[in-house]
């Protein structure tokens, strides 16, 4: 049992993904608390999504993906901004437009080189393909997001649980909101080499949604977000190595499944 | 691009078929704010086609099972009411994906045929995709034509519409219906991850100008037509699949729209 | 020496056009006064701008304490994961630096607080979990917290059972014991002249002073239009409760 447990890990590309999934995790899981409680799963979504023309760039002359990432987010949110202000077409209607244009281009700049970018790695994660250096700058922009959560907590909570006092108490909500915007995005740039600009909402949306069923103080949940994201991340590996399946999906499903457990325990007063 | 070439040929009517999809209901997708769900449903149909091919059985079938078990999911997840509705279609989406994936290194060999699942292909489509569409099509202009003066109310004033009677009660589940069925018979062409370039940007684009529901349906089906034949063109001319072509095409017009009639 | 002096205030949202105008008023420490008007009437404008929320476009405000506010209890997540102590620990983040726990001190002070309102057995309950009479409370030893010197009230009563209800007018007089000003947005009429001020709003201001020389039926109907009712006898009238969508 132990052996099969540990075996997967002895060798150094196991170990670099297993390290890599655990500092992606530790910092997506307090996010996607965040961004439970702000209700901004569908920004989740879609700068994930709309981050990809960066991605591709990126990967098409040989630059860091983190480089693009964060040019691929950039451009993302600017144009999720303007369309979504749109008052002629619906909420959601502008910013579905820009996602989808924006994900097509990507898919267009990947597809049509003669030697065509891997696109199935920006989409869908090369966990097992992490080099030390990726290791490394998915740590820092992991500890980046993790210092400035804690140091943003108290604000970030009262501009979420009560907007209209915020202010009186010591919080400008609008500004708090477009903070947590930033660090997501954030954290999306750390977590598309493993997971990919797909699944990367996995590993945000998922322990997430499980620590807030299991937790009944803000502190725990976060923490709790963290550790199951963590723990997805072994099992997802785990998976992978004796499965022989897709390691980013593994570790996604893995999220997902252990979010399903929290469903059958019985209903706390909260709502993720 | 060769018009004599009979791949090419289906493809164009194709693509007209669905201008006539996207006139119709993609109107109605714009105008009650459906795009998330759009885009949810043909990604949610991407593992359904993967098992598709070992089946043996028509990919519209399997994709349309999953869709519908990806929109139950939702449903369900929602009546539970430990998650949001937003949160919910995050977590089914991305779990309809890794399935996909992970169900795709079994089936397929070459990641290239994973791409034209989620971008759509020029070359794949048969006889029976055609039929399958005009039959969707003709569908929705059925529901359309007896259903459009509830689906309007529901969407000006909602729940009050149901006062219309047991048409109005129908109406909207029977709307969401039709646009899973758009969805499936438009995967083929455009793939699963970018429905909306068909469904849902020219439809958008032509919301900004037109100033009726009949305009904005006549309008979207002329610019989707224009859009899918010369996004064909595109995709043929890049060896890419249609889907992305679309996509960057519709996105490129619309902006242009939205930036003139601003400035109006 | 007065805790609260406006004079001349108008402001608004939208350019040209003026949510509330010709405020003025002064108040004494130890003094409860009733903010009456119509929903849409400025209330609620008044104490944004109170809270240096909304810009001013004409007049003075002159504070001797950044007030502390309880709203609507009605706009709180009632799904969050905290417990009552810990909104009622939000009154000390103010004065907290983010790299700082909050203090020893601090913590000691909501438990007394939350003990004040009758709250202290309850204060681990998850706070949505608790009645809408104990939310308010929470929310108004939130407030207590703060420590200031000025309390703005958002319809405190409003919806709220007895009990609570009872235990709120009781706190709102030992607070002005302790020198505070209260200023209290209701619909109330008869509560309102239970109080030392009132202040009728109506986009203008219609007056303010004293209840018994102030809600005359005359000040009332120009308050009001036509939300009032007039009992019958002409001396007694009671303005029509509205809930916000």
């Amino acid at each position: 049992m132990l052996d099969w447990l540990l075996d997967p890990f002895s060798d150094s590309l196991m170990q670099r993904a297993l390290l890599e999934v655990i500092v992606v995790a530790v910092a997506c899981g307090p996010i996607g608390v965040w961004v439970l409680l702000y209700r901004q799963s569908y920004a989740a979504e879609s700068i994930s999504h709309a981050m990809l023309p960066g991605l591709v760039v990126a990967s098409l002359a040989g630059a860091s993906l983190v480089l693009g990432a964060t040019a691929g987010v950039l451009v993302a949110a600017l144009a999720i901004a303007l369309a979504g202000r749109d008052e002629r077409l619906g909420g959601d209607v502008g910013v579905a437009v820009a996602i989808s244009a924006l994900f097509g281009l990507g898919a267009l700049l990947a597809l049509s080189p003669a030697v065509p970018a891997r696109l199935g790695e920006l989409l869908f994660g090369d966990l097992l393909g992490v080099t030390a250096r990726d290791v490394i700058e998915a740590a820092v922009l992991a500890a980046i997001v993790t210092v400035a959560l804690v140091l943003a907590h108290r604000r970030l909570a009262l501009s979420a649980f009560d907007r209209v006092a915020a202010p009186s108490l010591g919080a400008r909500p609008g500004r708090w909101e477009l903070a947590l915007l930033a660090l997501l995005a954030i954290c999306t740039v750390a977590a598309v080499r493993g997971m990919g600009n797909l699944l990367a909402v996995a590993l945000i949306l998922a322990p997430a949604a499980a620590a807030l069923n299991l937790a009944a103080r803000l502190p725990v949940a976060l923490g709790l977000a963290a550790v199951l994201g963590a723990l997805a991340g072994v099992l997802g590996l785990l998976a992978s190595y004796h499965w022989h399946v897709a390691a980013g999906a593994a570790v996604a499903l893995a999220a997902i499944a252990l979010f399903g457990v929290t469903l059958l325990l019985p209903r706390r007063d909260t709502l993720a | 691009m060769p018009l004599d070439a009979p791949f090419i040929q289906r493809a164009l009517v194709e693509a007209l078929l669905l201008a006539g999809l996207a006139g119709v209901l993609g109107s109605w997708i714009v105008l009650r704010r459906f795009a998330f769900f759009t885009h949810g449903v043909g990604t949610a149909a991407f593992p359904g086609l993967v098992v598709a091919v070992p089946a043996g059985v028509a990919p519209q079938l399997t994709g349309l099972a999953a869709a519908l078990l990806y929109a139950g999911g939702v449903e369900w997840l929602g009546r539970t009411r430990r998650v949001a509705t937003d949160a919910a279609t995050g977590l089914a989406l991305v779990a309809a994906l890794a399935i996909g994936v992970i169900l795709a290194s079994d089936v397929f060999e070459s990641p290239a045929s994973v791409d034209r699942l989620l971008f759509g292909s020029l070359i794949g489509l048969s006889d029976r995709d055609l039929w399958l569409t005009a039959a969707v099509l003709a569908a929705a202009l059925i529901l359309d034509l007896g259903l459009r003066r509830a689906w309007l109310a529901e969407g000006f004033d909602p729940g009050t519409a149901r006062a219309l009677g047991i048409r109005a009660a129908l109406a909207d589940p029977l709307l969401l219906l039709a646009i899973v069925l758009a969805c499936v018979v438009a995967l083929d062409a455009v793939g699963a991850l970018l429905v909306t370039a068909v469904l849902v940007i020219p439809a958008a684009t032509v919301r900004l100008v037109a100033p009726s529901v009949a305009t904005l349906q006549l309008g979207t089906a002329a610019l989707t037509a224009v859009e899918g034949v010369a996004g064909l063109w595109f995709a043929y001319e890049l060896n890419i699949g249609p889907g992305p072509a679309i996509a960057v095409l519709g996105g490129a017009v619309f902006a242009v729209v939205a930036v003139v009639t601003r400035w109006r | 020496m007065a805790v609260i002096r406006v004079d001349g205030l108008a402001g608004g949202y939208a350019p040209g056009t003026d949510a509330i105008a010709d405020v003025a008023f002064a108040l004494e420490p130890g003094t409860i006064a009733a903010v009456l008007g119509p929903n849409g009437g400025g209330k609620t404008t008044l104490f944004r701008a109170l809270l240096g929320e909304l810009p001013l476009r004409r007049g003075t405000v002159e504070l001797a304490a950044r007030p502390a506010y309880v709203p609507q209890t009605d706009r709180t997540r009632h799904d969050f994961p905290v417990s009552a102590l810990d909104v009622v620990l939000m009154g000390a983040y103010a004065r907290t630096p983010a790299w700082r726990r909050v203090a020893r001190a601090d913590r000691d002070a909501a438990k007394a607080t939350l003990d004040r309102v009758g709250l202290a057995d309850r204060a681990r309950r998850h706070f949505g979990s608790l009645s809408g009479g104990q939310r308010q409370r929470v929310l108004i030893a939130r407030a207590l917290l703060q420590d200031s010197g000025v309390i703005l009230l958002d319809e405190p009563l409003s919806g709220v059972d007895a009990t609570s209800a009872a235990r709120i007018e009781e706190l709102f007089a030992q607070l002005r014991a302790e020198g505070r000003v209260l200023l209290v947005a209701t619909h109330d009429v008869e509560q309102a002249r239970r109080w030392d001020q009132v202040i009728c709003l109506h986009g203008r201001q219609i007056a303010f002073g004293a209840p018994a020389t102030t809600l005359t039926t005359d000040v009332l109907g120009r308050t009001y239009g036509d939300e009032l009712v007039i009992l019958p006898g002409g001396e007694r009238a009671i303005a029509v409760e509205h809930h916000a969508h």
